[in-house]
């Protein structure tokens, strides 16, 4: 989908060639710390704003130069929106709907999105989460084929995050094709079929959640003492250095420590490396 | 099912913002105060414009029908596409194919309704209330009409312009807000311009403001209340002339800028707008 993507404000780089490419029917995370790039990725992925550089195919368009019909075959839920305040719920939904030719029916959409007794409220009078369902809901009013969705959770509180989560799921389980951006990795374990890992303008790391956990594995250290200095191995398997360490010693290893990192260290560890100095 | 063109979307979408006004007490309120105190103005200023025999208050009804037109155009306008910008209305219209025509073409809508709504509520209260008389034929009626419509052909676009100008809604719109004061103020709406100094008539002669309510009086003032005009006449051929040039500037102006606009705008600048 996009292929040595560089972005460059003034004299600072803020994407540094990032290639990705998202399948059909794939959900995929972005993640990564505030300033890493997320948005302004997904926005040059959307349309909404011009690569310094890089080729980039969005359903097979280039985003700065779309056909007609290609902006009504993706959604965009971006991460602050307070647009259309004076409008009801369910007008704007339909006057969206307007813009696309196949849209979703307006008051069944609302049902699905837990909102049908908000149809007549004033859009600034809704409550946070019922926003962000909102927004979620005019980014799939036009029945996209590919969903962006922006930091969807920031600001939420657990049971909101819960819901909003199984949202997702739902859709993802009507086959859209969904990129998502996230700073929190345990969001993207929950939601994405394959994780990006997006540091400072480039990509750290990326694969299932299964492929990143096999990459932190590998990164396991074994710690013990020998001839009273301490003795560090790093390991795919602990198990077999530990072994061999046991028929050394033959009994008790002295000190062992055996650190198998989490998903979660090894991203950290990513995210402190990416911090400028 | 066949998906209406941006032109039919955008017609809709005024049709729901003109209904949002009536809708909201706040907006209605804001709507109508101004033709309610223009003529209350009008009924209480007992004086004749100087000169003459015509009463006051037909000069001051007149200046509120162009108060209604500008109000409309160059004051709604700028502060719409300013707070549409921030809040994210525009980028979503962005979202969509066509959404940008159907934007401009709904506010078009919203400025023609509430101009001419506003200027025909005033023109009524007037009549009613102040005793101003409709234009006396169909040649001021004409009149009344070309002037009203080429103010909007003239300050839509200004005002358009101006809004897409404004980096940052707060702070510019106050300073904007205060040249429009000045210019509504001076213009010789409300008292004849030529008792302001010769240098300030000046100044204002170079906006469309002046002109516009010079156009409108002519329509609806008797000609004994050219005594109070700069010229002493209406100068029609000149307010034709002024306003074309003004429309000229807007229509070679608005349309870059606004597009500058809506490439400019992006979720990033949204958000710093809102933490801000």
């Amino acid at each position: 989908m996009a292929r040595r993507l560089m972005m460059r404000y003034g004299t600072k780089d803020v994407l540094r060639g990032i290639d990705l490419t998202i399948r059909r029917g794939e959900v995929v995370a972005l993640l990564g710390p505030n300033g890493a790039g997320k948005t302004t990725t997904v926005e040059i992925l959307e349309g909404f704003r011009r690569r310094s550089s890089g080729d980039v195919r969005v359903l097979g368009a280039d985003p700065n130069a779309p056909d007609e019909s290609w902006r009504s075959r993706i959604g965009v839920v971006l991460q602050t929106w307070g647009d259309h305040p004076r409008w009801q719920v369910a007008e704007l939904l339909e006057h969206m709907a307007g813009f696309y030719p196949n849209p979703r029916d307006v008051p069944t959409l609302l049902e699905e999105l837990g909102l049908e007794r908000e149809a007549g409220q004033i859009i600034q009078k809704l409550s946070g989460g019922q926003r962000r369902r909102f927004d979620v809901a005019l980014g799939i009013v036009g029945n996209p084929e590919l969903l962006f969705v922006d930091e969807p959770t920031t600001g939420f509180d657990p049971e909101a995050r819960r819901n909003f989560h199984d949202l997702v799921e739902r859709l993802r389980g009507d086959g859209l094709t969904m990129l998502l951006t996230t700073h929190d990795l345990h969001e993207a374990e929950r939601l994405a079929d394959r994780i990006v890992i997006l540091i400072d303008g480039q990509i750290a790391a990326e694969g299932t959640t299964a492929d990143l956990a096999e990459q932190a594995r590998a990164e396991t250290k074994v710690i013990w003492s020998e001839d009273g200095e301490e003795q560090v191995q790093y390991a795919r398997d602990p198990s077999e250095v530990v072994w061999q360490l046991h028929k050394k010693f033959d009994g008790p290893i002295p000190d062992l420590q055996v650190h198998r990192p989490t998903l979660e260290d090894v991203y950290l560890q990513m995210v402190r490396a990416g911090e400028p100095q | 099912m066949t998906t209406p063109s941006a032109f039919v979307n955008g017609l809709r979408r005024g049709r729901r913002e003109v209904v949002q006004v009536l809708r909201s007490p706040k907006e209605l309120f804001n709507f109508l105060s101004t033709p309610v105190l223009m003529v209350v103005l009008g009924l209480f200023v007992r004086v004749d414009i100087p000169g003459s025999d015509v009463g006051m208050g037909h000069l001051i009804v007149a200046g509120g029908i162009t108060t209604m037109i500008a109000q409309a155009s160059i004051l709604v306008v700028p502060q719409a596409l300013a707070v549409e910008k921030e809040d994210g209305t525009l980028l979503r219209m962005r979202t969509v194919s066509g959404g940008m025509t159907a934007y401009l073409v709904g506010k078009t809508c919203v400025v023609v309704v509430t101009a001419v709504g506003g200027a025909l509520l005033t023109l009524a209260g007037g009549v009613l209330f102040v005793g101003t008389d409709l234009p006396r034929d169909l040649a001021h009626w004409g009149t009344f009409a070309w002037v009203i419509l080429l103010s909007l052909v003239t300050l839509t676009p200004l005002g358009a312009a101006l809004g897409a100008l404004l980096p940052n809604p707060r702070g510019s719109l106050a300073l904007m807000m205060l040249i429009m004061l000045f210019l509504l103020g001076f213009s010789g709406l409300y008292f004849p311009v030529t008792v302001l100094p010769g240098f300030v008539q000046a100044i204002v002669s170079i906006f469309p403001l002046k002109w516009i309510g010079q156009g409108i009086r002519s329509s609806l003032l008797p000609d004994a209340a050219l005594a109070a005009e700069t010229a002493q006449s209406w100068q029609l051929m000149l307010v034709f002339v002024v306003l074309a040039v003004w429309a000229a500037v807007g229509f070679v102006i608005a349309p870059g800028m606004l597009r500058r606009m809506s490439r400019r705008e992006s979720g990033t600048r949204l958000k710093k707008a809102v933490a801000s």
